[in-house]
């Protein structure tokens, strides 16, 4: 009992210490808390140990109020700064990137609590709290930041109520809920309506780990394949949403083959091998340049995540964006620079494989290595010699060798090690997953001459009863395209090997959740066949796509076409307002506008007379106050020293008609505060003292004012 | 610019100006923009945009927790110079409010009003005998954030009246008289009341007559005297000086006196009134206006 009436009365000290400037305490212990919360915010992205360096610097300054240490030196202070330097060195090798600048900033935050001694000091730690916050948004943008960020900010304000003199912790919150409350809708005010600029200069960005899809594949080397749940975009559609077995999202073409693995042939290197200006490969703008074009079937809304390289998903060839973009010959499109947090972007597509040919050139797309794989050659000439040199028969005759028993699709399959890995993986092992397909299919595809090369994208996407997409790590896929016929076409081995993988995701294929959830363990798609739980995990991710597409996308196309329909709104407003009054023209509009500015206005006249009614009725002294003031105002005020009650029946005296009346309120307002009296007689006479007062009121109305 | 105590601060006569902090603020909510900006960073965007929000409805609360308030003045009873006088300012604010200033040259003091009503003392110096004007007060409030300050001036027309320093010259010969005396000569019974001291009630009445009754007292005569300015030595304030510690010992003593300065003559009496009036003489006596009239 002592013991927490000692706590309540120590959470309750002020701020300042009775000398006017040294910090007590209990500030201090909330400076900390109020750094651990914003620490907090950090700590998934940066390195452990600044916890421990908040935890020393808090336990030397415990101590040193303890009276046990003295005040920490300049000799200290840099000792803490360059020792922080130096971790940070290690840690990321410069304090030139983003990682670097922000565990500075954290540190020095941290650090600043050594040398924290007034009132002065303190603000500026809360001031420091505030910017580190905002670069904790650096690393994410989500629900769970926002509310962690909004928890740091509040104690951070609540910080500053105590320094400008709180007394009582009640007292404090009470105001902050008020700061914030009343704050919030200017903010939002704010943020829908303040226009959005684009960058002003460049800044150090964060590095982003990739996600799954790789611009290489070496079929044999296992590790490559990402088995991780971590969401690669999500998109929504405008009109059309594709059927499962059309959901391929080209990202990259690799054609560039080196018997063992094949590598994106990206356009500055394919211009410098080729000898060719850049411009034949890559062009930038709002639109396909590449000629033949298909049509735009899908129009998608995708929500990128961010990624340390440029890519950009479509759903067959990209057609058309709402931003400036690198559109390269192979069908694939770039952004201009990597992702460094969520973002919007709408992009049209064909929804097929681009009909253009590659500048690269027939010739590049059927280069394999003079030497190698010979039983794969042979077979390949036995088939083209059955297919009679038709190659629509030839590719139909090899897929169809891959429905056959010997091959199994599988997450989990052999190492492959020799120096020919098609032949081994044709001929001896037989099992694998789909770029070892894809690469069988693509080598076999050019070794009879046809042009081919492989494409890495995803395959698939859980559709959210929304209506939304997700596409995971784990949907990435691969599979071939071949120029035949003018176009290039699609040619999914793995739809013959594992059609399921096609027609229901990555998680229907046989091996199930385990094998690939492989790299992640705790995730909430392991629950998905046990029912309210895959219903939380629906109700969540969509909560955050609105809160991604809605808020953390909220940027310059979203915001002007926000504005554009309120101004819609408004016009609309004003006409009806226009059609409203009988007559035309803007006076009619005008008069219109007026008369409801002048009903809000009576209206809130009306409310704020009732509310003072109200609150008048039960508080007697105010309504009394409110009499004497008004009788000061004709020249009948109080003395000084004067009771209520007496000044009423001075006035009586010299009031005239009006005097019974007062002297009746100045006897209602005494037994109302000298009498005990029951609720009911109390309310009786609060109302015969209200009648009273407006009595009085009546009758001296026609005293002139003061 | 200034008001007068007892009315209501009206908005005409309440100054706001932003505070070193505030303008900080402005910077920090600018650099967040930035950031925002920078990084097309749409939470950045929304904490700028709070902290801007917070800043206006901070200069609002801070306005609105001065507007309004009453400020009364109370003057202390009395002041002797060289000591201070504790000035207090009584507030009412018909509704709570929050870290309330009050700062005078020399002197602060800051109260809150949970309860819509409070007082402030404020120890002022004293340092002269006579009638001190009182000085300008600065109202002021920085409450809720620190990031702006709401200022009001109060100007009062009282002013305080500053007795003399007390000096006792030679304490011993005017203190043994009539100091400690107790009433102890007995001047019969009289009805007992509640509050009396029981060693004070007649126990043997009571058991002879059943009637509670008390002892009544008589204090012995006092000494009748007359203190006058012209029988003291030194500078007239010195005069007055040991003039006002001899009053406040007569009257601690329960003696009448009376007092004779040049022109001004109190009639002898005894009791706090006498020691009030002859205290107000000794404070507004006016050596050079006595030596003007005595001139020709």
């Amino acid at each position: 009992m002592r013991r927490a009436a000692a706590l309540a009365s120590r959470s309750a000290a002020p701020a300042v210490l009775a000398d006017g400037r040294a910090l007590s305490g209990v500030m201090l212990r909330r400076l900390f808390i109020g750094q651990c919360l914003v620490l907090a915010l950090h700590l998934a992205w940066m390195p452990a140990w600044l916890a421990a360096v908040a935890a020393l610097v808090a336990g030397y300054r415990y101590l040193q109020l303890r009276r046990r240490l003295p005040r920490a030196g300049v000799v200290l202070r840099l000792a803490g700064v360059g020792l922080l330097v130096a971790a940070l060195w290690l840690q990321y090798g410069s304090l030139g990137n983003m990682e670097g600048l922000i565990g500075l900033l954290l540190g020095v935050y941290l650090l600043k609590l050594l040398e924290t001694h007034t009132r002065r000091d303190a603000r500026v730690v809360v001031l420091i709290g505030m910017v580190t916050t905002t670069a904790a948004f650096l690393h994410d943008q989500g629900i769970p930041m926002a509310v962690g960020a909004l928890a740091a900010v509040a104690w951070l304000v609540q910080s500053l109520v105590w320094l400008a003199g709180a007394r009582r912790p009640r007292q404090a919150w009470r105001e902050t809920a008020w700061l914030l409350g009343l704050s919030a809708p200017l903010m939002v005010l704010l943020f829908l309506a303040f226009p959005r600029l684009g960058p002003l200069w460049n800044l150090p960005q964060a590095q982003r780990a990739a996600t799954g899809l790789t611009d290489e594949i070496a079929p044999g080397d296992i590790a490559r394949l990402s088995r991780s749940d971590r969401r690669a975009f999500r998109v929504r559609f405008e009109g059309d949403e594709p059927a499962p077995s059309e959901r391929y999202w080209r990202v990259y073409t690799l054609s560039h083959f080196d018997g063992e693995r094949w590598r994106r042939a990206e356009p500055e290197r394919l211009a410098a091998t080729l000898g060719r200006p850049v411009g034949n490969f890559v062009g930038e703008g709002g639109r396909s340049p590449w000629r033949g074009a298909g049509k735009a079937r899908f129009s998608a809304e995708l929500l990128l995540e961010p990624d340390n390289r440029p890519w950009r998903p479509a759903l067959g060839e990209p057609l058309a964006s709402d931003e400036r973009l690198r559109w390269l010959a192979d069908g694939t499109v770039e952004g201009l620079a990597p992702l460094a947090s969520r973002s919007l972007l709408r992009l049209e597509s064909s929804g097929l494989a681009p009909a253009h040919p590659d500048p690269a050139g027939p010739g590049w797309h059927t280069l394999l290595p003079a030497e190698g794989n010979p039983r794969t050659r042979a077979l390949v000439e036995r088939l083209w010699r059955e297919a009679g040199g038709e190659p629509r028969a030839f590719l139909a005759d090899a897929m169809a060798r891959f429905g056959e028993a010997p091959f199994r699709y599988t997450l989990a399959p052999p190492r492959l090690t020799s120096g020919d890995r098609v032949d081994e993986f044709l001929f001896e092992s037989r099992a694998g997953y789909c770029t070892h397909y894809a690469s069988a299919m693509a080598v076999m595809a050019r070794a009879a001459g046809v042009p081919a090369r492989i494409v890495a994208g995803f395959l698939g996407g859980e559709r959210h009863p929304d209506g939304y997409f997700t596409v995971r790590d784990y949907d990435a896929h691969a599979w071939v395209e071949v120029w035949l016929d003018g176009a290039w076409q699609r040619l999914d081995p793995t739809a013959v090997i594992a059609p399921e993988r096609i027609e229901r995701g990555a998680q229907a294929v046989s091996e199930g959740a385990e094998a690939f959830l492989a790299d992640a363990p705790f995730s909430p798609l392991r629950l998905r066949e046990v029912g309210w739980v895959n219903h939380l995990r629906l109700d969540w991710e969509r909560l955050e796509y609105r809160w991604q597409r809605g808020v953390v996308g909220y940027q310059r196309q979203a915001r002007d076409d926000l504005m554009a329909q309120v101004a819609r709104r408004l016009h609309a407003l004003w006409e009806w307002l226009v059609g409203l009054v009988p007559g035309h023209g803007p006076v009619a509009g005008a008069l219109g506008l007026l008369s409801i500015g002048g009903a809000a206005a009576g209206l809130a006249a009306l409310l704020r007379l009732g509310w003072r009614r109200r609150h008048e009725g039960r508080d007697e002294a105010l309504r009394i106050r409110r009499l004497q003031a008004w009788l000061e105002r004709r020249g009948l005020g109080a003395r000084a020293g004067e009771s209520p009650a007496g000044h009423l029946r001075r006035v009586a005296a010299a009031a005239g008609s009006a005097g019974p009346a007062l002297r009746d309120c100045a006897h209602q307002l005494e037994r109302l505060h000298y009498a005990p009296l029951r609720e009911d007689e109390r309310q009786a006479r609060r109302r015969q003292l209200g009648r009273r007062v407006v009595e009085v009121r009546r009758r001296l109305g026609r005293l002139p004012r003061r | 610019m200034a008001i007068a105590p007892g009315t209501p601060l009206p908005q005409r006569r309440l100054f706001l100006l932003p505070t070193r902090f505030g303008l900080v603020w402005a910077v920090l909510v600018l650099v967040l923009l930035l950031f925002g900006i920078n990084y097309q960073n749409s939470l950045a965007y929304g904490l700028a945009f709070w902290l801007f929000a917070l800043a206006v409805i901070a200069l609002l609360r801070t306005w609105r927790n001065l507007l309004g308030v009453i400020a009364t003045l109370r003057l202390p009873p009395e002041v002797f110079a060289g000591g201070e006088a504790r000035l207090g300012v009584v507030f009412s604010g018909g509704r709570p409010r929050s870290g309330l200033e009050v700062h005078v040259e020399g002197a602060a003091a800051r109260l809150d009003l949970p309860e819509g009503q409070g007082e402030a003392s404020l120890a002022l110096p004293a340092p002269r005998r006579g009638v001190q004007r009182l000085p300008l007060l600065r109202l002021e409030s920085s409450w809720p954030l620190g990031l702006v300050r709401a200022l009001a001036w109060l100007e009062s027309r009282e002013s305080l009246l500053v007795y003399p320093r007390p000096l006792d010259d030679d304490a011993p010969r005017h203190r043994h008289a009539g100091a400690g005396l107790e009433a102890s000569d007995f001047a019969g019974l009289r009805r007992a009341e509640p509050g009396d001291s029981p060693a004070r009630l007649a126990w043997k009445q009571w058991s002879r007559t059943g009637e509670l009754a008390a002892k009544a007292f008589s204090v012995p005569p006092r000494q009748q005297l007359w203190l006058d300015y012209d029988a003291c030595r030194g500078d007239p304030e010195r005069r007055l000086s040991i003039l006002c510690a001899r009053v406040l010992a007569h009257h601690l003593a329960g003696d009448r006196y009376g007092l004779r300065l040049p022109g001004v003559t109190l009639p002898q009496g005894e009791g706090s009134r006498q020691r009030r009036e002859a205290l107000e003489a000794l404070a507004r006596f006016d050596p050079a206006a006595t030596a003007r009239r005595e001139a020709p």
